[in-house]
C-alpha cells in the first residue's frame, strides 16, 4: 500500500511539472511577452515591469527561464498581479476557500443526488419512473451549467426571494453575527451556485450509478443472496450498493476537472468571490499571471482529487486489498 | 502545498472563530450605507488608484489640502473648501502658502505634518511612481517646508488654476509610514490593501472579491460625519442582480442606474435617482489621423477634414441619446463636460443634417459603384472599425445605434469590442480607426490641453489630431491671468477642434446614481461618488436595522 | 455499418436525436431564408426596445429592437459551425496522436501520452480561459482552433487504447504476414476498427461543445458581437432578467435542446455498436 500511494504521488508530482510546462510553452508562443503587453504607460509603472523582468530572467537563455519558471512555480511564486499590485498567489490565496466550499458542497450534491437517482433508477430499470429520471438528467446534463445558474436565479432569487443572488455572504451583517447565524448566513448564499454547480455533475452521476447498479445487480451473488431469502432491502443496501459504488469513486476523480471549470461559470453568475470569478475578471484585465497562476492550482487540486480516487478504490475495493 | 492547507485553514477558523459581539451603535451618529458596486476597487494607495470604485473609497479615508465646493468651480479661489489646510494666502504670483490644521491626525493617532505634504509631492510626482496624475503634479515646481504646519506651494508661471493644481490631484500621505519604502515598491506595498489615511473614515477590512468595510472617524478633525459604516459590496458585473438588490433594500446606493431603473425610482417609496452635479463627462468618436498599420502616414479615411465633417453632421446623435440615456439624454457639443466652468459658451457646433451629410459624401467622390451597399471611392470601400471597451453597455449601446445609422448612408462600421486594457493598449498605440472615449472626474478646461494637442500625443491624444492654431489658442487660455480672457481663449479653442470634427461628439448626459429614499441631505458632486458623503445621514426615526449596528 | 444504421433508427430516443439534429442543422443552414428578420437589424430603437414575445417576434426583441428569434436562428448557424469545426479538428488530431502513440510504442507512445496526462489535468476552461488570455482577439477560425487544439486529448487515449487492442488480435499479425504494409493496415484494418467509438466520441464532443463555446461566449471571451452567438445573447439578457426575462431564456432553451440531440444520438449510437452498454 505505501509503495502504491509513494509510486502514485511520483506520478502525481510528475504531473504537475508538466502542467508547468504547459503554461510556459504557452506563455513562450504567445504573442509578444505578456510583460511588455501589460506594460501599459498609463497603468503599470514601468518600474514593477522591470523588476518582474527581471524576477522572470525574460533577458536570459530560454532554458535557464524555464528552470527559473519552474522553481518559482514550486515555491508558490505564480507572478505578479497587476491589477491588484501585490504577488498573484495572494490574489488567489484570498479566494481559494471561497472556491474550496463551493466544489466542496457541489460535490456533495453532485454525489448525493446523483447515487441516489441512479440507484433508484437501477432498481426500477426499464420502468416508466427509470424512462422519465434518464430524460430529466439527460437533459440536465445538456444544459448550460451558467444559464441553469441563471434560470434558478431568476427563479429562486429575484422572483421569490428565498435566497440571496449574489456573494458569500452578507457583509453589511456578517461580523456581527454569532457563529451559527453566520453559518447560517454562509449556507443561504452558498444555496443557489452549489445546487447550479452540482446538478450537471449529479446528472452525470445518476447516469453512472444507473449503469453500474445494473451490472451488479445481474451477478450471481446478488441471485444467490436473493435466493437465500434475504429481505430485498438488504440486499440492495448491504449487497448490491456497495459494489456498485466503487465505479462511481473513479467518477470522483473524473468529477474534478469539471467541477473547477463549472465553478468559473457559476461563479461569475453569482458573484460568488472565488478563483473562477478572479480568472475572469484577470481575463479582462489582462492580468496573465493570476490565469496562468489558477490554471496550475485549478490542475494541481485535480490532480490531488484524482491522487484521492485512486487511493480510495483501492481502500475499499476488496480484491486490491487482499492482494496488498 | 503546504501554503494551500494553510490558506483553507485560515479560511475555516476565520468563519469560525469570530466571537459573538452585538454591540448597538450607541449615539446619535449612526447609520450604514452600502454600495454596490460592478467591479472590485484596483488598489487603495491614492497616486495609483484608477478606477471609480478606487477612488471613491480613498476620497473618505484620505484628505486633500483643500476641496472643490459643491459647483465644482476650479477657478474662483473662495469656492475651495478647508480640508488638511484650514487656510491659505497667496504670497505673490507664484507661491500660495497653506497653514496646517495642527488638530489633524492620520488614523494611527501620528499628527499630520507639513513634512507629509512635501513627501506627498515627491511621490506623486516621482516617474517610478508612475501615477496618472504626475504631469498635472509638475505643473507645480516645488513644495517647501516652512514649519511643521506650513508648507508653500511654488509654480513656474502665473496661471488661474494654481490652487486647483496645488490642492485637487493629491491626497495626502502619512510619510511616517511610507518614507522608509522605495518608491518603485510603493504601489505593491501591503499599504495599498490596508490603507491609513487622515480623512473621515478609517479602514477597516477588504474581503477580497466581495466587500470592503470603512467606519468613521469619530475624533475626524473636521466635521463629524453622518455615518457610521460605509461598506462596498462587489455585486459582479450583472446589472440586473445589482438593481434588483438596490429595489429590494439590500444594498442602498447604486454607482450607476441605466434609464430603465431611472423610471423605476420614480414609484419607488424606497429608492431615489440622485443626479451626478455637475457632471464631469463626455463620451466621443474618436477619429484616427494616423494609419493604424503604418503610423508614420496619415490615416487612409480620417486624415481627410470634409469627410470627418461629412460623418459628423450625419449622425443622429440626439436620437442615439434619447434610445441610450433616455429622455434626460444631453447631446455632447464639444470636448466639454457640463461641470466646466466654460461648458455651454458660444463655440461653434456641427449641426445635424444627414441630407447635407449624404450630399458631402456625394461631393467627395464616395459612390457604391459595385452595389454591395457600401460606398466606395478609387476602389476603397468607405469601412473601417471602432473599439469600444466590452465593460461600458452604455458604450456598447451606443455603437451598436451608430453602426446602423452609418449603414443607412452606405458607410460600414465595424465594432470591435475589447476588455478595458487591451481598448486602452489599442488607443495608446495608435491600433485603431475610430475609438469610443469617454472623458470624466476632472472639471477644469485644462483638460482639454490633456487631449487635443500636439503636447498630449503619447499621452491621451490617441488620434494624433494637431492643429496648430489649437494649440496656440490652448497655451493662451492656460496662461491667462483673468477669467473674461480665459473663456475667451477657451471658446476659441473649441470652436477651431469642433470645426475639424477630430471626433463625434456623443453623450454627456448626467449619469446618476440610486439612493435610499432614508438618508437625509444626499448630494453626489459630478467628480467623485462620496465627495460629500460625510454629510449623509439618517433621522433616528427612518433606521433600519442595519443602521443600529457598531462596527 | 448498414446493421449499425439500422439498430440506431430502430431506437426511439435515437430517432428523436437524429430528427432534432437533422432539423437543427437545417434550420442553421437556411437561417438566412427562415429568419424573418436580419439579425443585426435595429427595427425602431424608440418604439420596440424590449417587446415580450408575441406574433410578429415570437422570441420577443431585445435592447436593440432586434428580433431575437432571427438571433438565436442565426446563432444556431454560428454555434453548430464553431462546434462541428472544431470537434473535426479535435477528432483528427486525436486520431493521429491515438494512432502514431499506439503503433510506434516505445518512447514516441510514453512522451505523446504522458503529455496528454498533463494536459488532462487542466481542467479544459482553464486551459482554453489561459489561451485565451494570452492570445487577443482570436476571431471565429482561432476560437475554432483553440477549442480543437485543447480538447483532443480524450479521443487520443481512447484510439491508442482502441489500437493497442486491434493491434494484439489475430487478423494484423495476419496482416503483417501476407505482406501488407502500414499504411494499408491502418487503412484497411484499423481505422475501420475504431470509426465506432470515433463517431460515438464526435457526436457527443459536438454537444459538449457547444456547451463549451456558449460558456465562453457568455464570459464574453468566445464570439464577439454583434455576430450572434447563444452564449453571448445569454449574457446580454442576464442584464435585464427581470424586466425582459426572454432574452436570456430562449436562446438557453436552444443550447439545451440543441446539446440533448446530439447526445440522444450518440447514446443511439453507442448502444448500436455495443448492445451490452444498456
Amino acid at each position: 500500500m505505501h509503495r502504491f500511494v509513494a509510486a502514485r504521488l511520483l506520478q502525481a508530482v510528475a504531473i504537475v511539472f508538466l502542467v508547468g510546462t504547459l503554461t510556459f510553452l504557452l506563455l513562450q508562443l504567445a504573442p509578444g511577452d505578456p510583460l511588455s503587453s501589460t506594460s501599459s504607460s498609463l497603468l503599470v509603472p514601468r518600474t514593477v515591469v522591470e523588476q518582474q523582468r527581471r524576477a522572470f530572467g525574460l533577458d536570459r537563455p530560454i532554458l535557464e527561464q524555464y528552470v527559473r519558471y519552474l522553481g518559482n512555480l514550486a515555491r508558490g511564486d505564480f507572478g505578479y498581479s497587476y491589477r491588484e499590485h501585490r504577488p498573484a498567489w495572494h490574489a488567489i490565496r484570498d479566494r481559494l476557500p471561497n472556491t474550496l466550499l463551493l466544489a466542496a458542497a457541489a460535490l456533495v450534491v453532485t454525489f448525493g443526488l446523483g447515487i441516489g437517482l441512479g440507484v433508484a433508477q437501477g432498481l426500477r430499470a426499464g420502468s416508466r419512473v427509470d424512462d422519465v429520471l434518464s430524460l430529466v438528467s439527460l437533459t440536465v446534463y445538456s444544459t448550460p451549467v451558467f444559464w441553469l445558474g441563471i434560470v434558478l436565479l431568476l427563479l429562486f432569487g429575484e422572483t421569490l426571494r428565498w435566497l440571496p443572488v449574489s456573494g458569500a455572504t452578507d457583509p453589511v451583517v456578517y461580523d456581527q453575527l454569532s457563529l451559527l447565524a453566520q453559518a447560517w448566513d454562509r449556507i443561504r448564499h452558498l444555496t443557489l451556485p452549489a445546487v447550479t454547480l452540482g446538478a450537471i455533475g449529479a446528472a452525470a452521476t445518476a447516469r453512472f450509478q444507473r449503469a453500474a447498479m445494473l451490472d451488479v445487480i445481474r451477478q450471481d451473488f446478488i441471485r444467490t443472496a436473493r435466493a437465500k431469502g434475504l429481505a430485498e432491502r438488504t440486499v440492495v443496501l448491504r449487497h448490491a450498493l456497495r459494489n456498485a459504488l466503487l465505479p462511481v469513486i473513479t467518477l470522483f476523480g473524473l468529477a474534478f476537472p469539471l467541477l473547477l471549470g463549472g465553478t468559473v461559470l457559476v461563479e461569475t453568475v453569482f458573484a460568488w468571490p472565488g478563483m473562477g470569478k478572479l480568472t475572469v475578471d484577470a481575463i479582462h484585465g489582462r492580468d496573465y499571471f493570476v490565469v496562468t497562476g489558477a490554471a496550475v492550482l485549478a490542475a494541481v487540486m485535480v490532480v490531488l482529487g484524482n491522487l484521492l480516487a485512486d487511493i480510495l478504490y483501492r481502500v475499499l475495493d476488496p480484491r486490491t486489498r487482499e492482494a496488498a | 502545498m503546504p501554503r494551500i492547507c494553510a490558506a483553507l485553514i485560515a479560511g475555516v477558523l476565520a468563519t469560525a472563530c469570530v466571537a459573538e459581539r452585538i454591540a448597538p451603535c450607541p449615539d446619535d451618529w449612526c447609520g450604514t450605507a452600502v454600495i454596490a458596486t460592478p467591479a472590485e476597487a484596483d488598489v487603495l494607495f491614492p497616486p495609483s488608484t484608477q478606477g471609480d470604485i478606487g477612488r471613491s473609497i480613498i476620497d473618505l479615508v484620505f484628505t486633500r489640502l483643500a476641496d472643490l465646493g459643491p459647483d465644482l468651480n476650479t477657478v474662483d479661489p473662495t469656492s475651495f473648501e478647508p480640508r488638511l489646510a484650514s487656510s491659505w494666502t497667496r504670497e505673490d504670483s507664484l507661491t500660495i502658502v497653506f497653514s496646517l490644521n495642527p488638530s489633524a491626525r492620520w488614523h494611527d493617532g501620528a499628527p499630520v505634518t507639513a513634512e507629509d505634504v512635501a513627501f506627498t509631492y515627491e511621490v506623486y510626482r516621482d516617474s517610478l511612481v508612475g501615477s496618472p496624475a504626475r504631469p498635472r503634479v509638475l505643473q507645480i515646481a516645488g513644495v517647501d517646508v516652512r514649519d511643521p504646519h506650513t508648507v508653500a506651494f511654488r509654480f513656474p508661471r502665473a496661471y488661474l488654476e494654481q490652487l486647483f493644481d496645488a490642492v485637487y490631484h493629491m491626497w495626502i500621505l502619512p510619510k511616517h509610514l511610507l518614507g522608509a519604502v522605495p518608491r518603485g515598491e510603493l504601489v505593491s506595498h501591503p499599504f495599498g490593501r490596508n490603507p491609513i489615511g487622515a480623512g473621515p473614515y478609517r479602514f477597516v477590512r477588504w474581503r477580497a472579491g466581495e466587500s470592503v468595510e470603512l467606519v468613521a472617524d469619530s475624533a475626524y478633525f473636521l466635521a463629524r460625519p453622518g455615518l457610521r459604516r460605509v461598506i462596498w459590496r462587489s455585486t459582479g458585473g450583472d446589472m440586473s442582480a445589482a438593481i434588483t438588490q438596490l429595489f429590494s433594500g439590500s444594498v442602498d446606493v447604486l454607482t450607476y442606474l441605466p434609464p430603465e431603473a431611472v423610471q423605476r425610482t420614480e414609484t419607488s417609496d424606497e429608492i431615489r435617482a440622485i443626479a451626478y452635479q455637475p457632471s464631469t463627462f463626455y463620451s466621443y468618436l474618436l477619429f484616427n489621423f494616423r494609419d493604424p498599420a503604418d503610423p508614420t502616414r496619415p490615416h487612409p479615411l480620417f486624415a481627410d477634414r470634409a469627410l470627418r465633417r461629412a460623418l459628423a453632421v450625419a449622425v443622429d446623435r440626439a436620437a442615439a441619446v434619447r434610445a441610450v440615456d433616455g429622455a434626460d439624454g444631453i447631446v455632447a457639443d464639444g470636448p466639454v463636460s457640463p461641470a466646466m466652468w466654460i461648458y455651454g459658451a458660444e463655440y461653434e457646433r456641427l449641426p445635424y443634417d444627414a441630407a447635407r451629410g449624404r450630399r458631402e459624401l456625394t461631393q467627395l467622390g464616395w459612390r457604391d459603384s459595385d452595389g454591395d451597399g457600401v460606398l466606395d471611392r478609387y476602389g476603397r470601400r468607405l469601412s473601417f472599425s471602432i473599439i469600444v471597451p466590452e465593460t461600458s453597455a452604455q458604450r456598447r449601446r451606443f455603437a451598436q445605434i451608430i453602426q446602423e445609422q452609418f449603414k443607412s448612408l452606405g458607410v460600414e462600421m465595424r465594432i470591435t469590442e475589447l476588455d478595458f486594457n487591451t481598448f486602452l493598449q489599442r488607443a495608446e498605440t495608435g491600433r485603431f480607426d475610430v475609438f469610443y472615449g469617454s472623458y470624466g472626474g476632472d472639471p477644469s478646461p485644462a483638460s482639454i490641453s490633456e487631449v487635443w494637442t500636439r503636447d498630449a500625443i503619447g499621452g491621451f491624444n490617441f488620434g494624433s489630431y494637431v492643429n496648430p492654431d489649437v494649440d496656440h489658442a490652448v497655451r493662451t487660455a492656460l496662461d491667462a491671468r483673468d477669467i473674461e480672457t480665459a473663456r475667451g481663449r477657451w471658446t476659441d479653442a473649441v470652436s477651431l477642434i469642433n470645426g475639424d470634427a477630430p471626433a463625434i461628439w456623443i453623450s454627456c448626459t448626467v449619469p446618476k446614481a440610486g439612493v435610499h429614499r432614508r438618508f437625509e441631505n444626499v448630494s453626489i458632486r459630478g467628480d467623485n461618488l462620496t465627495a460629500t458623503l460625510p454629510l449623509w445621514r439618517v433621522p433616528t426615526a427612518r433606521r433600519l436595522p442595519r443602521d443600529r449596528y457598531d462596527n | 455499418m448498414s446493421r449499425t444504421l439500422r439498430l440506431v433508427w430502430q431506437d426511439r430516443r435515437a430517432r428523436v436525436g437524429l430528427a432534432l439534429v437533422v432539423l437543427f442543422a437545417l434550420l442553421a443552414a437556411f437561417a438566412s431564408v427562415v429568419a424573418s428578420h436580419d439579425p443585426t437589424a435595429q427595427l425602431d430603437l424608440v418604439g420596440k426596445q424590449y417587446q415580450p414575445p408575441s406574433l410578429a417576434h415570437p422570441f420577443g426583441t431585445d435592447f436593440y429592437s432586434r428580433d431575437l428569434l432571427s438571433r438565436v436562428l442565426h446563432g444556431a448557424r454560428i454555434s453548430l459551425s464553431i462546434a462541428v469545426l472544431s470537434v473535426a479538428v479535435s477528432i483528427v488530431l486525436g486520431t493521429a496522436v491515438g494512432l502514431a502513440a499506439g503503433l510506434a510504442g516505445g518512447l514516441v507512445d510514453q512522451v505523446l501520452m504522458r503529455g496528454v496526462d498533463g494536459a488532462l489535468a487542466m481542467p479544459r476552461l482553464f486551459l482554453v480561459l489561459v489561451v485565451v488570455a494570452l492570445w487577443e482577439d482570436i476571431g471565429v477560425v482561432g476560437l475554432v482552433l483553440i477549442l480543437g487544439l485543447t480538447s483532443w486529448f480524450d479521443t487520443s487515449r481512447i484510439v491508442r487504447a482502441e489500437v493497442l487492442s486491434v493491434k494484439s488480435r489475430q487478423f494484423i499479425a495476419a496482416a503483417r504476414a501476407v505482406g501488407l504494409g502500414l499504411r494499408g493496415i491502418v487503412g484497411r484494418h484499423l481505422l475501420p476498427n475504431i470509426a465506432g467509438p470515433i463517431i460515438v466520441m464526435a457526436t457527443l464532443g459536438i454537444g459538449q461543445m457547444i456547451l463549451l463555446e456558449a460558456g465562453l461566449s457568455y464570459l464574453g471571451v468566445g464570439v464577439r458581437p454583434p455576430t450572434p452567438s447563444w452564449g453571448q445573447i445569454i449574457a446580454d439578457g442576464q442584464q435585464v432578467l427581470r424586466t425582459a426575462p426572454w432574452v436570456a431564456l430562449f436562446p438557453g432553451l436552444a443550447i439545451v435542446v440543441t446539446v440533448l440531440a446530439f447526445s440522444l444520438l450518440g447514446d443511439g449510437v453507442r448502444r448500436a455498436l455495443d448492445p451490452r452498454s444498456q
